[in-house]
C-alpha cells in the first residue's frame, strides 16, 4: 500500500505551502493586476477623461494654471468670406473650417505653418491628419471631436503611446516657441525655465570665458622663480 | 639630474571616475548632438555613424543608465568620504570641496591679480574654479538625469506629474546639455590643456599626482598645509611610467579633438536647431 500523508500532517503541508506561496511565488500584481497609479491621480484622471466631477458635467480643462488655453482663435481683420464673419470660436464647431473659401484646394500648412514646426511633425514626420483625423476637422472643444481633452489621450495619443492617460495628453504638441511673447501668455512655465536656463547659460559663459582667458593671458607675465 | 618629487592628489577610484565621466560624456554628446542637430546635414551624418535615428537613442539611453550608477556610486563614495567624528572640519574644512567664503575671497584676489593689482591668492587643496567644475556637474547629472528618465518612460511619468511637464523636461535636458557641452568643450579644456602652467597637458587627474614644485606654485595654502603636516613624505608619489604617459597623452588628446570637433560644428549649425 502506498504511503499516503496522514490526516493529521495535512494542516502542517497546507500551511508550508500557502506560506511558500505568500512568500516566494509572485504577488498576484505582477501578473494579474492592473498596474495603478494612486487613487487621488486615478480619481484625477477619471474625472479629466470622463468630464464628470463627482456627478456634476464639467467643461474639459487643462490640469494647470501654468498651462493656459491654446486653441485660441487669430481672427483676421479681414474675414475669409461672409459666413467666416460670423463665427467666433472655431475650437467649438463641428467643421473647424466652415466658410473659409477655396478650402479643398488649400494645403494645411498655408495657414497652419506654426503647427508643422513642431517634434511630432519634423522628426516622426506625422501628417495633420494622423492625428486631426479626416473631412470635416472638428474643433478640438467641439464635444464630439476625437481631439477633445475628454477623450484625446484614448483616441489619438494612444494610437502611438500605448497606455497614454489624460495627463500624458496634457503634452502641449504645438507648443509656442518656448522664449516669445506668446509663451508668456500661454505657457508661462516653458517660458521661464527657457529664459532661467538661457540665464545660466549666458551667465556661466560670460563669467568663465573671460575668467579662464584672463587667467591664460596672465600666466603668460608671471615672473619665473630663481 | 635629480628626481623630481611628486605628491598624490589624485586617488585611484578619482581617476577611474574622471575616465569613465569623459567616455560616457563623450558618447552622451555625440548621440545627443546626433539627433539634436538632425535637421543639418552634418547632424544626419553624425547620427549615421551611431546606426540611425533610433539606434542612437537606444545608445544615449543605455549609457545615460550607466551615468546615473556612476552618479549613485560616487555619492556613496563621497559619503564614505566624510568624517563623521570631526563633521564641520570635514565639510568646510581645507580638504572639502564645499564653496565657502574663502573661495568668494579668492576670486576676488585673483581678478585683481590678472590686472597685477595684488598678489595670487593663496589657494588651498581646491581652487574656487575646480569646485565650480565639480558641482556644475553634481548638479547638472540629477538634472539630466531625471528629464531623461522622464522622455524614456513618458507615459509612465504623466501619471505622477502633468503631461505638460515633459515639454518642460526636453526644454530642461537640451539646455542643460548645451550648458555642459560648452562648459567642458571651452572652459574645462582651456584650464586643462591651454593656459601656460597646463600646455600641453595637465597631467594630474591621469598620473594622480603632481610634482612638488608646481604644487608650491600653484596651491601654496595647499603645500603648506602638507608641509605643516609632515605628509610631504608620506604622501610622496611615483612618477607616472612612459607606456602610461603615451597612452594617457593620446587618450586626452582624442577626447581633446573629439571633443573640440563637436563643439565647432555644434556652434556652427546652432542657427538650424531649437531648444525645444
Amino acid at each position: 500500500m502506498r504511503n499516503m500523508i496522514g490526516i493529521n500532517r495535512m494542516p502542517i503541508w497546507i500551511i508550508s505551502l500557502a506560506l511558500f506561496a505568500f512568500f516566494l511565488l509572485p504577488a498576484r500584481s505582477y501578473g494579474q493586476g492592473e498596474e495603478v497609479t494612486s487613487y487621488i491621480n486615478r480619481y484625477k484622471q477619471n474625472e479629466v477623461s470622463t468630464g464628470y466631477y463627482e456627478e456634476y458635467e464639467m467643461r474639459p480643462g487643462n490640469e494647470s494654471p501654468l498651462v493656459k488655453t491654446f486653441h485660441r482663435v487669430d481672427r483676421k481683420p479681414f474675414a475669409y468670406s461672409s459666413t467666416a464673419a460670423s463665427i467666433r470660436n472655431r475650437s467649438l464647431l463641428a467643421d473647424s473650417h466652415r466658410g473659409i473659401k477655396f478650402y479643398d484646394n488649400r494645403r494645411c500648412e498655408e495657414c497652419h505653418i506654426n503647427e508643422t514646426q513642431d517634434i511630432h511633425t519634423t522628426r516622426a514626420n506625422l501628417t495633420c491628419r494622423q492625428c486631426h483625423g479626416p473631412e470635416p476637422i472638428a474643433g478640438i472643444d467641439h464635444y464630439y471631436s476625437p481631439m477633445n481633452p475628454i477623450r484625446r489621450h484614448a483616441y489619438v495619443c494612444a494610437k502611438c503611446h500605448q497606455g497614454a492617460g489624460a495627463s500624458f495628453a496634457g503634452y502641449v504638441i504645438h507648443e509656442p516657441p518656448a522664449g516669445s511673447s506668446a509663451a508668456r501668455a500661454d505657457f508661462p512655465a516653458l517660458y521661464y525655465s527657457y529664459w532661467f536656463m538661457m540665464a545660466l547659460l549666458a551667465g556661466t559663459l560670460a563669467f568663465f570665458i573671460p575668467h579662464t582667458i584672463l587667467t591664460g593671458v596672465r600666466e603668460m607675465f608671471k615672473r619665473k622663480k630663481g | 639630474m635629480m628626481q623630481t618629487v611628486r605628491i598624490k592628489r589624485f586617488n585611484i577610484l578619482d581617476r577611474i571616475f574622471h575616465v569613465f565621466l569623459i567616455l560616457t560624456f563623450l558618447t552622451q554628446t555625440a548621440t545627443g548632438f546626433s539627433r539634436l542637430f538632425l535637421p543639418t546635414a552634418w547632424g544626419k551624418s553624425l547620427n549615421a555613424v551611431f546606426g540611425g535615428y533610433d539606434t542612437s537613442i537606444l545608445i544615449h539611453k543605455w549609457v545615460g543608465i550607466l551615468m546615473i550608477c556612476g552618479f549613485i556610486f560616487h555619492t556613496l563614495y563621497l559619503l564614505t568620504r566624510i568624517d563623521y567624528n570631526h563633521l564641520w572640519v570635514s565639510l568646510f574644512g581645507p580638504d572639502s570641496l564645499i564653496p565657502t567664503v574663502q573661495d568668494a575671497k579668492h576670486l576676488w584676489q585673483r581678478i585683481l591679480w590678472f590686472f597685477g593689482i595684488g598678489p595670487q591668492p593663496g589657494i588651498g587643496r581646491w581652487a574656487y574654479w575646480e569646485k565650480f567644475d565639480y558641482w556644475a556637474v553634481y548638479w547638472g547629472l540629477p538634472l539630466l538625469a531625471i528629464t531623461g528618465v522622464m522622455l524614456m518612460y513618458p507615459v509612465i511619468a504623466s501619471r505622477y506629474v502633468p503631461g505638460w511637464t515633459l515639454n518642460i523636461a526636453v526644454l530642461l535636458h537640451r539646455a542643460e546639455a548645451i550648458l555642459a557641452v560648452s562648459y567642458i568643450f571651452i572652459v574645462h579644456f582651456f584650464v586643462g590643456h591651454l593656459r601656460p602652467s597646463s600646455f600641453p597637458m595637465n597631467e594630474a587627474m591621469f598620473a594622480g599626482s603632481v610634482p612638488v614644485e608646481e604644487l608650491e606654485e600653484e596651491k601654496p595654502v595647499w603645500f603648506a598645509q602638507l608641509k605643516a603636516e609632515g605628509k610631504l613624505e608620506t604622501e610622496k608619489a611615483n612618477p607616472p611610467s612612459l607606456l602610461y604617459k603615451i597612452v594617457y597623452f593620446i587618450f586626452g588628446y582624442a577626447a581633446l579633438g573629439f571633443g573640440v570637433y563637436l563643439l565647432v560644428n555644434g556652434v556652427i549649425n546652432s542657427q538650424y536647431i531649437t531648444l525645444h
